[in-house]
C-alpha cells in the first residue's frame, strides 16, 4: 500500500460547491483507509446559489452519486430542462431555442444541418427548431425520458437537463455526504496558517479558536478566493473586457403555473434576465453591466418583469468574469466560484463545479503534490472555462441589436481568437468542430449561430449525394415525424405528476 | 419562528417504527430549522411480525400523500377486511370480525340490538351477513369503494397485509428524499445532562456522537434510551396475557390472497396466517409455560399449507407497556413502548397512535412537562384499550382442553373488560369510551362471535314492528350480496391496479 496517500481533506465553504465537492469525494474515495474528508462551513454566510440551471452533464454526475433521480426532482423542487428560450438577442422580438440533444438525423454521412441548409437554397423555409424535438417539445410545454428501446424515435435521443433550487440541492447533497461520513463543522475561519517553508496551508484557524488541519484544502468559499486568493494570490484573470457584465439581482416569484421545459434568457438593454421555472416558485435575474446601467434601474427592469409577485427583495450579487489564473496552487484546489466566474447565460456554474471534481479525481494528488499533474489541472480547468467564455461572447457578438451603448461595445467588439476561427468557419460552408474535451457541441454551436441571424454562404458539397427532391421529401418527414412526437408526448405538469406523484412537494416550504 | 423550536431530532432504530417516524416527522415538521437523524445498523436485524394492519393506516397514508397502488406494489402488499378467527370460542367454531359496520341502525336503534331481537324470534343468519366486508371477504372480492360509494359499498372498510421490511424500505425512500439523514452505526452509548438527566447525545461504536434535542427511541424490545439510559420500567401484564414467545416463519402458497388475516387457536396460544402477494406470513404465539420452543416450532411447520421459505425465527416477549411512553427528552414507539401481541394486529397502528399523538403535542426545547404528561395519558388509554380487547378473545372461551385455556376462561380479567362485559350480558350494551380504538362492531364481532350471548336486548327495541324490521333486514342482507357479488377478486383487484401504468401514446418514427 502507498505510504504517501492523503491522510485528510478539507472542504472550506458550504454552497452548492462544497457540498457536490464533499459528497463526490467520499462517493468515491470515501472506502480509502484512512483518509478523513470533512468540510467546514458557517451558517453565517449565506451562499450564492444562482446556478440553478443546469446542462445535461449533470446527469453523470447524479449517476456517480447514484442518486435516483424522482427523488431528487421532488427534494430539490426540480423541473425538467431541455434547453434554453433566447428572446431579443438577435433583433428586439425574435427569439430561438437551444436546445440539448440533436437536430434531426444525420444522413448521407453528414450533419443533419447541412440537408437543412440545402433545403433553404432550394426555398424550404422551415426553420432550424422544427427539426428539434427539444424545441417543438419545449415551447410545447412537453417532456419524457429519452426512450432508448426506440432507436427510430427522435424520442431516443432527447436529451434533459433539471432547474431546481439550489439551497435544497446543496441540502440534498449534504444528506448523502453526511451519511456518508463526512464530519461537518461550523465556524468561521479567521486564519490560515501556511507552511513557513514551503508556503502549503497546514491549518486553518475557527473564530473559537479552535484549527482544523489537512492535507488538501478544497476552496469552496466563494468569490472572495480564502485559500486561494487571500492566502497564495493566485490572481485573476480578467475577462470584462469581453463580458462586461458584472452585476446581477436575483428575485424569485410566484409560480405562474407554466412549467416550460426551458430556462429563458431574454436579452435587456444593458445584459439579460434569466428566468427559471421551478415547481414552486420561478427564479429570475438580471444580469448586467454596471457602465451601463444604475442598480436602480437594473433592479427596477427586474421587478417589471416578473411573471408573478415577487416572493423576497431583489438581492444584488457583484463579480467579475474571469478565473483565477492557478485554480490548484500547492495543496489549494479552488472549485466554483473561488475558481472563477462566468455569467450564468449557458447554465454553465453547476457543470464548471463538477467538471473540476472530475479533473480533481483523474490527477487525485499523493502527499508529493506532483507540480506536473497540478500543471495539467490548471491548463485543462483554463482551457474549459475559454471555450465556455467564447460561446457566452457569440451570444453578445452575433447581434443586430443597435439600440443601446451596450450592444453598441458588443456588437463591435474583437472576439477572442479561438471565436473569430469558429466564425470564419460557419461563415464560410457552415462547418461546425468541436475540439476533443470542448463542452458545447456542435449542436450547441449551430443552435445559437443560426439562432442569432448567422446564414453560411453555402453548405456541405456531400448534401448533394440526396436529389432535391429527396432532401425535400426527408426534411418534411423529419418536421413531421417531430411534430406527431411532441404531440404524443405529456405535459411537463403531467410528467412530474406522473413521475413524483408521492408527495405534495407544491405545499413545501421554499427554504 | 419559536426560538425554542427542536432543531435536533435523532431517531435511534431503523426498524417500522422508526421509518414510519422519520417519514411522518419530515413530512410534518418541514420547517427549514428541524433536523431529522435516524441511526441504523444493519448488523441488528429488525422483528417486523406486524404485517397486517387496520383501517386507521390509512389516514397515515394519507397523511404522508402516499399512493395506495404505489405502496402495494412496493410492498408485495395485499387488501385486508378482516379477521377470521378459528377455534377460539370453542374448537370447529369460526367467526370474522370483519372491518366497518355491522347494518343500519333503525330509528336510532344500534342495528346489533335488532339482530339480538331478530335471533331470539327465528332462526336468522350470522351477524356477518350484514356486514359489507365480511361479505365481500367470504367471497375473497375487493374493490376500493371510492369516496363516492353510496350504501352499503361505502361501509366497507379495508387495510392492508404487507411485508413489513419491504415496507420500512418504502418509507425510508420516503424520509430520505425529504432530507432525513440516515447514519449507519451501532449506538455504543448514551450520554445524560448533569442538570436534568436529558439524553445529551448518542455515541457510535466508531467514535461518532450525534447529539439531539429530542430523541425518538426504536430501539426494539430492549429500549436503549427510554430504558437501558432512562430507567424507566415496565408494566408487566402477563398475568393477563401468558402468552410470551412467538415463531415466525413465511412460506409458498397457491394464490389467490384471501383479503383477510386468518388466526387460529391452538392448545396454548394461536397461529397467525397473513397473505401476501407473493407469499404467505405465518407465525405461532404460544405460553413458554405450556409449550417448548420446538414444540411451538413442530406445530407451526406441521400447519403450513406450502414449503416453509425460511428458518422459523423465534421472538421472545413480555406483554406490557413502559411505565412512560415519553421520558425526560425521549419518546418511544414501538416494541420499545410496548408489546401486545398481534391478534389484532395493532403493532403498527400503536406506532401510529404514538406518532400522531407526538405532533399533536409536539415540545420544543423548554419541555413543557404538561405536554409530555398528557401524551403519557392517552398512550396508557391507548395501550389499556388494547390490552383489554385482547383479553376478550382469550377469557370469552369454552374451551377446557388444555390448561392454557383453564387458565385463560378462569382467570381474573381487569376490571374495565369486566364492566364491558357485564353490559353485554345484561342487555348487548357496548359503549366506547373516549378515544377507544375498537367501535362497538368490533366488540360486538368478538362477542357475538365467542358465543357470549346476552340476556335479552335493549327494551327500546321492541317499539319497533316485528314484521317491519325483519324485512328491512333482509333487504339490507340482499343489498349486501348483490354488491358483493359485483366486485372483481382480490386478486383480479391487485393486478389491475399493479399494471395500471399511464397508457403509452404510439411513438411515430424515422422511416427512409
Amino acid at each position: 500500500m502507498r505510504t504517501d496517500r492523503l491522510g485528510s481533506i478539507l472542504v472550506v465553504g458550504g454552497g452548492t460547491a462544497g457540498w457536490m465537492t464533499a459528497a463526490a469525494l467520499t462517493k468515491v474515495l470515501g472506502e480509502l483507509p484512512g483518509l478523513r474528508i470533512e468540510l467546514v462551513e458557517s451558517d453565517e454566510i449565506g451562499t450564492v446559489g444562482v446556478g440553478e440551471a443546469t446542462i445535461p452533464q449533470i446527469n453523470l454526475f447524479n449517476a456517480l452519486m447514484e442518486i435516483d433521480e424522482p427523488d431528487f426532482v421532488r427534494a430539490t423542487n426540480a423541473t425538467y430542462k431541455l434547453g434554453i428560450e433566447f428572446v431579443d438577442w438577435t433583433r428586439i422580438g425574435e427569439s430561438y431555442v437551444h436546445p440539448f440533444g440533436f437536430y434531426g438525423l444525420d444522413m448521407a454521412g453528414i450533419e443533419f444541418h447541412h440537408h437543412w441548409l440545402k433545403g433553404k437554397s432550394l426555398g424550404d423555409p422551415a426553420p432550424l427548431g422544427d427539426y428539434s424535438l427539444g424545441v417543438v417539445a419545449g415551447l410545447q410545454g412537453r417532456f419524457a425520458h429519452p426512450r432508448l428501446d426506440q432507436p427510430n424515435s427522435p424520442l431516443s435521443k432527447i436529451a434533459y437537463a433539471f432547474q431546481f433550487d439550489a439551497s435544497l440541492y446543496a441540502r440534498y447533497l449534504r444528506g448523502i455526504a453526511e451519511a456518508n461520513g463526512v464530519v461537518r463543522t461550523e465556524g468561521r475561519i479567521v486564519d490560515v496558517l501556511q507552511n513557513g517553508e514551503t508556503g502549503f496551508v497546514e491549518a486553518v484557524t475557527l473564530q473559537d479558536g479552535s484549527r482544523l488541519e489537512a492535507d488538501l484544502f478544497i476552496d469552496c468559499s466563494g468569490f472572495r478566493g480564502l485559500l486561494i486568493e487571500q492566502a497564495l494570490k493566485s490572481g485573476f484573470e480578467d475577462w470584462s473586457k469581453w463580458l462586461p457584465c458584472d452585476r446581477a439581482f436575483a428575485v424569485p416569484c410566484e409560480s405562474s403555473g407554466d412549467m416550460q421545459p426551458l430556462t429563458r434568457a431574454t436579452a435587456r438593454s444593458a445584459g439579460w434576465q434569466w428566468r427559471i421555472p421551478l415547481q414552486h416558485r420561478t427564479g429570475n435575474g438580471y444580469v448586467y453591466s454596471s457602465e451601463h446601467i444604475s442598480d436602480d434601474e437594473a433592479a427596477a427592469t427586474l421587478m417589471a418583469n416578473l411573471d408573478g409577485a415577487a416572493l423576497a427583495d431583489p438581492r444584488q450579487l457583484r463579480f467579475t468574469a474571469g478565473h483565477r489564473r492557478k485554480p490548484w496552487i500547492k495543496n489549494v484546489v479552488a472549485l466554483g466560484l473561488a475558481g472563477g466566474f462566468l455569467e450564468p447565460l449557458e447554465s454553465t456554474s453547476i457543470h464548471l463545479i463538477q467538471s473540476g471534481i472530475a479533473r480533481l479525481m483523474t490527477l487525485f494528488p499523493t502527499l508529493s503534490f506532483d507540480e506536473a499533474e497540478i500543471e495539467r489541472f490548471n491548463a485543462q480547468t483554463v482551457k474549459e472555462y475559454t471555450d465556455i467564455r467564447d460561446f457566452l461572447v457569440l451570444h453578445y457578438h452575433a447581434t443586430e441589436r443597435d439600440d443601446s451603448p451596450f450592444w453598441d461595445y458588443c456588437r463591435n467588439l474583437e472576439p477572442p481568437d479561438g471565436l473569430a476561427y469558429k466564425l470564419a468557419m460557419f461563415r464560410r460552408n457552415g462547418r461546425i468542430f468541436r475540439e476533443q474535451e470542448e463542452l458545447f457541441t456542435e449542436t450547441s454551436w449551430l443552435a445559437v449561430m443560426v439562432g442569432q441571424g448567422m446564414e453560411p454562404e453555402s453548405y456541405h458539397p456531400a448534401a448533394d449525394l440526396l436529389p432535391d427532391e429527396e432532401t425535400l421529401r426527408r426534411l418534411a418527414h423529419v418536421r413531421d415525424v417531430i411534430a406527431r412526437t411532441a404531440q404524443a408526448l405529456p405535459t411537463q405538469d403531467q410528467f412530474l405528476r406522473d413521475n413524483n406523484s408521492a408527495s405534495n412537494t407544491s405545499l413545501r416550504r421554499a427554504s | 419562528m419559536n426560538s425554542e423550536t427542536i432543531r435536533n431530532i435523532v431517531i435511534v432504530g431503523g426498524g417500522t417504527a422508526g421509518w414510519m417516524a422519520a417519514a411522518a416527522l419530515s413530512r410534518c415538521l418541514d420547517n427549514g430549522i428541524t433536523r431529522i437523524t435516524l441511526v441504523e445498523s444493519e448488523e441488528i436485524g429488525t422483528i417486523g411480525v406486524g404485517e397486517a394492519t387496520i383501517p386507521p393506516l390509512l389516514s397515515y397514508n394519507s397523511m404522508l400523500g402516499i399512493n395506495e397502488n404505489e405502496f402495494i406494489a412496493a410492498t408485495q402488499g395485499t387488501f385486508k377486511l378482516g379477521i377470521e378467527f378459528v377455534d377460539w370460542g370453542g374448537i370447529g367454531q369460526r367467526y370474522i370480525h370483519p372491518f366497518g359496520y355491522f347494518g343500519q341502525a333503525l330509528q336510532g336503534i344500534q342495528f346489533h340490538q335488532l339482530w339480538l331481537r331478530e335471533r331470539k324470534l327465528r332462526p336468522t343468519p350470522d351477524i356477518s351477513a350484514w356486514s359489507m366486508s365480511a361479505v365481500a371477504a367470504s367471497m375473497g372480492r375487493f374493490a376500493r369503494p371510492g369516496v363516492k360509494a353510496g350504501f352499503p359499498l361505502n361501509q366497507l372498510l379495508y387495510a392492508f397485509h404487507f411485508d413489513a421490511s419491504l415496507y420500512a424500505r418504502f418509507l425510508r425512500t420516503y424520509a430520505e428524499r425529504l432530507g432525513v439523514t440516515r447514519i449507519e452505526g451501532k449506538v455504543a452509548d448514551t450520554k445524560l445532562r448533569g442538570q436534568d438527566g436529558h439524553v445529551e447525545s448518542v455515541a457510535l461504536e466508531d467514535g461518532r456522537e450525534i447529539e439531539g434535542d429530542l430523541f425518538i427511541d426504536c430501539s426494539g424490545f430492549r429500549g436503549l434510551l427510554i430504558e437501558q439510559a432512562l430507567k424507566t420500567g415496565y408494566d408487566d401484564w402477563s398475568n393477563w396475557l401468558p402468552c410470551n414467545r412467538a415463531v415466525a416463519v413465511p412460506c409458498a402458497y397457491e394464490g389467490p390472497p384471501d383479503p383477510f388475516t386468518r388466526s387460529t387457536a391452538h392448545s396454548a396460544g394461536w397461529q397467525w396466517r397473513i397473505p401476501l402477494q407473493h407469499r404467505m406470513g405465518n407465525g405461532l404465539v404460544y405460553s413458554s409455560d405450556h409449550l417448548s420452543e420446538d414444540q411451538a416450532a413442530e406445530l407451526l411447520l406441521k400447519n403450513l399449507e406450502g414449503e416453509p421459505l425460511a428458518e422459523p425465527r423465534h421472538l421472545p416477549f413480555t406483554t406490557g407497556m413502559r411505565r412512560l411512553a415519553w421520558n425526560r427528552n425521549v419518546v418511544a414507539l414501538g416494541l420499545s413502548s410496548g408489546f401486545v401481541e398481534p391478534l389484532e394486529s395493532t403493532s403498527i397502528h400503536l406506532i401510529q397512535a404514538g406518532i400522531a399523538k407526538l405532533l399533536a403535542l409536539f415540545p420544543d426545547r423548554s419541555f413543557n412537562p404538561v405536554e409530555r404528561d398528557e401524551y403519557n395519558r392517552q398512550m396508557q388509554e391507548v395501550f389499556h384499550d388494547v390490552r383489554d380487547f385482547i383479553v376478550l378473545h382469550y377469557h370469552a372461551t369454552r374451551r377446557e382442553d388444555s390448561d392454557f385455556w383453564n387458565h385463560c376462561r378462569t382467570m381474573k380479567i381487569p376490571d374495565s373488560l369486566a364492566r364491558k362485559l357485564a353490559l353485554w350480558h345484561s342487555k348487548g350494551r357496548v359503549f366506547r369510551d373516549g378515544f377507544e380504538l375498537f367501535a362497538t362492531p368490533s366488540w360486538v364481532a368478538v362477542m357475538v362471535g365467542q358465543g357470549l350471548t346476552p340476556e335479552t336486548y335493549e327494551p327500546a327495541v321492541d317499539a319497533l314492528d316485528e314484521q317491519k324490521v325483519a324485512a328491512a333486514m333482509e333487504q339490507m342482507r340482499a343489498a349486501y350480496l348483490e354488491i358483493a357479488q359485483r366486485l372483481p377478486s382480490h386478486g383480479e383487484f391487485i393486478a389491475q391496479i399493479i399494471a395500471q401504468r399511464p397508457a403509452e401514446p404510439e411513438l411515430p418514427e424515422f422511416v427512409f
